[in-house]
């Protein structure tokens, strides 16, 4: 079955318990880099790394709720984003499952797959929201010199939104996988449920359901 | 931030009475007629609906003081960029040197701006109504898997939680010298020591807190009790479908040549 090998991930409690760790880390992400006044979101480090660690799901489910409290309680607008994150997580995950954050190939892949993930994905929504504007003020100013320059306003859009996007999933991908390896050896085994053969015993602590 | 994340406020209004299923299905609703309506004149009128409900909510000037904070940008930099540079632009409306608007992107951007005030406006009225705790629990009583019901709670209670540790740790690091100020490079190099040891620590408490819950029979396939009954009344359910129906209906309107 290949790539849907990488969704048959048992969720047990930890990997349960790993999720909303994942969006309070998407949430911290975003403050530090507000607080450093860094000209990025960086609001999906948690859903890279909890699709690193644990799979398609808990990326996906990190990545779906981390928008969908945002959307409740500072910034509604992020509600129809939602499904972009989601996809980031999913992405992640599979991307987890063949160990690309493990070769230097890999890790670049990593990066250019979010990147096209959450650009391409941004772009319609962006059309229907905003008129193709993306609502960071340097990138609507260089979708504005576009589009007075001629240009499509959907490649003007996707251009708008990749400014954004290429720099911000540089550094989540990059925090994310350095995160990764900054964990025990022993912590990361305990998630590495799909890469064993079924013939062995599980190792997991928290015993599974 | 402290006193949590929900912005639910105490009160004792129909919305705040309300089944959270009917506030989430007007709210969903809402947003997706504020989308498919086809003219300033509708959305418009739809903001003015959501705005007497927000008034009869009594949360008016509380829901108003965080979502200006949040249209206002984005609406003058709709109105700057539109008018500027979109295809339509045809009737010039004023000039500021080589910088002239044109009306068709005014409209164009004023109208994207009522939809999104309308999707900010709906989404608090139902955050401003709605205890978090009642809507998971609503859901867990209409088939959201008790485990998912957990993801919510607790992300909800993880996150302040996190936030107050990540101003520790920037307080511990810059006791040891850590710079957080100044150029863009050097607040840049600041990021990885403040975020590396929050997540390390928040990750590793992960393990003791699924030994807990397991411990507590949360990993059990059995089928669960609730202790909240919520207020639920033909009217409501009535309400819900009329509201989720109204959106095919509004799609078919359109087909149909609604201007």
């Amino acid at each position: 079955m290949g790539i849907l090998n990488a969704f048959k991930v048992r969720m047990n409690t930890l990997a349960i318990v790993l999720i909303p760790v994942c969006i309070a880390i998407d949430w911290a992400g975003h403050a530090i880099a507000s607080t450093l006044k860094l000209p990025l979101f960086l609001d999906s480090i948690g859903t890279v790394l909890g699709g690193l660690l644990a799979g398609p799901w808990v990326g996906g489910i990190a990545g779906l709720i981390t928008n969908f409290i945002s959307s409740g309680t500072v910034d509604p607008i992020a509600a129809p984003y939602s499904i972009i994150s989601l996809a980031i997580g999913i992405a992640a995950g599979i991307a987890g499952y063949y160990g690309w954050h493990k070769t230097w190939q890999g890790r670049v892949a990593l990066y250019v797959l979010i990147v096209l993930v959450a650009s391409i994905g941004s772009t319609p929504l962006n059309i229907n929201l905003y008129a193709g504007q993306s609502g960071v003020p340097t990138g609507d100013a260089i979708y504005a010199a576009l589009v007075k320059g001629g240009w499509p306003t959907w490649l003007a859009a996707y251009i708008d939104e990749a400014s954004g996007d290429i720099p911000d999933k540089l550094i989540t991908v990059v925090v994310a996988i350095l995160i990764y390896f900054g964990l025990p050896n022993r912590y990361r085994a305990l998630f590495s449920v799909w890469r064993r053969p079924s013939t062995e015993a599980e190792p997991a602590p928290a015993a599974s359901v | 931030m402290a006193g949590g994340l929900s912005l639910y406020a105490e009160g004792t209004s129909l919305l705040h009475r309300a089944h959270p299923l009917t506030k989430g299905v007007v709210t969903l609703s809402a947003v997706a007629l504020a989308f498919i309506a086809p003219s300033i004149g509708w959305v418009a009128a739809l903001g003015i609906i959501l705005l007497v409900l927000v008034a009869l909510a009594g949360v008016l000037r509380r829901l108003l003081a965080v979502a200006l904070a949040i249209l206002l940008p984005i609406t003058l930099l709709l109105l700057a960029v539109q008018g500027f540079a979109n295809p339509n632009n045809r009737t010039v409306v004023f000039a500021l040197g080589p910088i002239v608007y044109y009306r068709e992107g005014l409209a164009i951007a004023a109208l994207a701006a009522v939809r999104i005030a309308c999707l900010v406006g709906a989404t608090f009225l139902f955050s401003f109504t709605t205890r978090p705790a009642d809507l998971s629990e609503a859901l867990m009583q209409r088939g959201l898997s008790p485990r998912m019901g957990y993801v919510l709670q607790s992300a909800l209670q993880i996150i302040p939680q996190t936030l107050d540790m990540a101003g520790r740790i920037q307080d511990a690091q810059r006791a040891r010298g850590l710079e957080t100020e100044g150029s863009l490079p050097r607040r840049a190099r600041a990021y990885l020591p403040l975020m590396l040891p929050l997540v390390l620590s928040s990750l590793v408490a992960t393990q003791e807190r699924a030994m807990a819950l397991e411990v507590r029979g949360f990993g059990l396939r059995v089928k669960r009790i609730s202790r909240y009954e919520f207020v639920d009344s033909a009217a409501q359910r009535i309400l819900r479908w009329v509201m989720a129906l109204a959106v095919p209906g509004a799609i078919a309107a359109r087909i149909a040549g609604w201007r």
